[in-house]
């Protein structure tokens, strides 16, 4: 471009040239002249022409390349989104499942709870070859409370026992709601006569315990059934029998009472 | 053009658009099967509605589920909504949420972020 236009200007200079005003060859100097005027006002169109052409390419790609980083941004924040909702069903199905296992007067776990503990622990008893000892406890005269003091003092008494229950007890052992006035104690790795020694403790400290109901307090006494799961001769189930056995004698014996199932034999 | 409605169910929401009151109205969860066909009604409903009208709208949503797809389905009304809304109408959106929920109100809080026009997260009453 820059030659050509230098060499118009040559051009133009040598026709104004008086010198060569009346030269044989000037005709066919300003027939080149206007020639190369032509080629070049070509060559600056098709320039222009492509200049907005690669402009407008350009415009395209960046107007393409915004509407991609949009998308990607709605698409990241609809997985976020999304992600979000998956955790909370995750959450909800756990609590769900926490709540279908718990007993809600006194947070404890529940028969069902109880029931797959017993599962998962007499498996490991029976695999590791050491001992499992279950406990029933049933709360004495329960009846009379609710009658006396109505079911509200008798809820408040179930919720007293169960955490007077939890707090004498190891941490490795589970304690739920078997039923009514009724709890299991699933002590893992021990035998009856020292789980028999901490339940009885646990016994007398309860006795000696004030519940307070409404305007008053009582004293509550629970007796235990208590049988070590003989696991070569019998199902666990065998053994929540035996405990409940026990349980009976000890109701039948006064109350207020530890019994070892192997002394009912 | 009149109200629509669309009866919720196990998967989908229930559904109330009235044209007189302007409102639109979605409750329970959502995880249609089909969910481009469900909601296609709802987002035809709410586009002719705005091209039609001048009526403002309000958007009430008692949602609790919503799987992905219909993340961007709301995220669709959320859009129409703010294109309205950048054109002066009257728009707003409550989303409403219980108590024992809350994590849905971080939830309802993303789809707000890049709305513009009135977007409130209310808690129920007990």
């Amino acid at each position: 471009m820059i030659k050509g236009r230098h060499l118009e200007e040559t051009v133009e200079a040598l026709l104004q040239d008086e010198r060569y005003a009346g030269h044989p060859l000037r005709q066919a100097l300003e027939d080149v002249y206007r020639e190369l005027q032509d080629q070049l006002h070509q060559i600056e169109r098709i320039t222009r022409i492509s200049d907005q052409y690669q402009s407008a390419s350009r415009d395209v790609r960046l107007s393409l390349t915004e509407r991609c980083r949009r998308q990607l941004k709605t698409l990241e924040k609809i997985i976020r989104i999304s992600d979000g909702y998956q955790k909370l069903m995750r959450e909800n199905q756990e609590s769900l499942k926490d709540a279908s296992l718990t007993d809600v007067l006194t947070g404890l776990g529940n028969r069902r709870r109880l029931q797959d503990h017993l599962h998962a622990e007499s498996i490991r008893s029976g695999q590791d070859k050491l001992p499992l000892t279950l406990v029933l406890a049933d709360v004495d005269r329960f009846k009379e409370i609710n009658d006396t003091h109505g079911h509200d003092a008798g809820d408040k008494t179930l919720i007293a026992i169960a955490r007077a229950l939890q707090s004498g007890l190891r941490s490795m052992d589970i304690c739920g709601r078997w039923g009514g006035e009724e709890f299991l104690i699933v002590m893992p790795e021990l035998d009856a006569v020292c789980a028999y020694s901490i339940i009885e403790q646990l016994r007398m400290a309860m006795a000696q315990r004030e519940i307070p109901l409404n305007d008053h307090s009582v004293r509550i006494t629970v007796c235990f059934g208590i049988a070590q799961w003989r696991s070569e001769e019998e199902s666990i189930e065998d053994a929540l029998h035996r405990a409940d056995a026990a349980l009976l004698v000890a109701k039948r014996s006064g109350r207020n009472r530890c019994v070892l199932a192997d002394e009912t034999r | 053009m009149g109200d629509l409605k669309i009866e919720g169910t196990a998967s989908t929401p229930e559904i109330i658009c009235d044209y007189q009151a302007g409102s639109l109205k979605m409750s329970g969860d959502s995880y249609p099967e089909n969910s481009f066909e469900f909601f296609t009604p709802v987002l035809d409903w709410l586009e002719n509605f705005l091209c039609n009208t001048n009526t403002p709208v309000t958007v009430s949503l008692y949602l609790l589920y919503l799987n992905t797809s219909s993340v961007k389905a709301l995220m669709d009304i959320f859009d129409m909504l703010e294109e309205c809304f950048g054109k002066g109408r009257a728009v707003s959106v409550n989303w409403y949420y219980a108590a024992e929920n809350e994590r849905i109100a971080e939830l309802a809080a993303e789809f707000k972020e890049d709305c513009t026009f009135p977007f409130n997260i209310t808690q129920l009453e007990e």
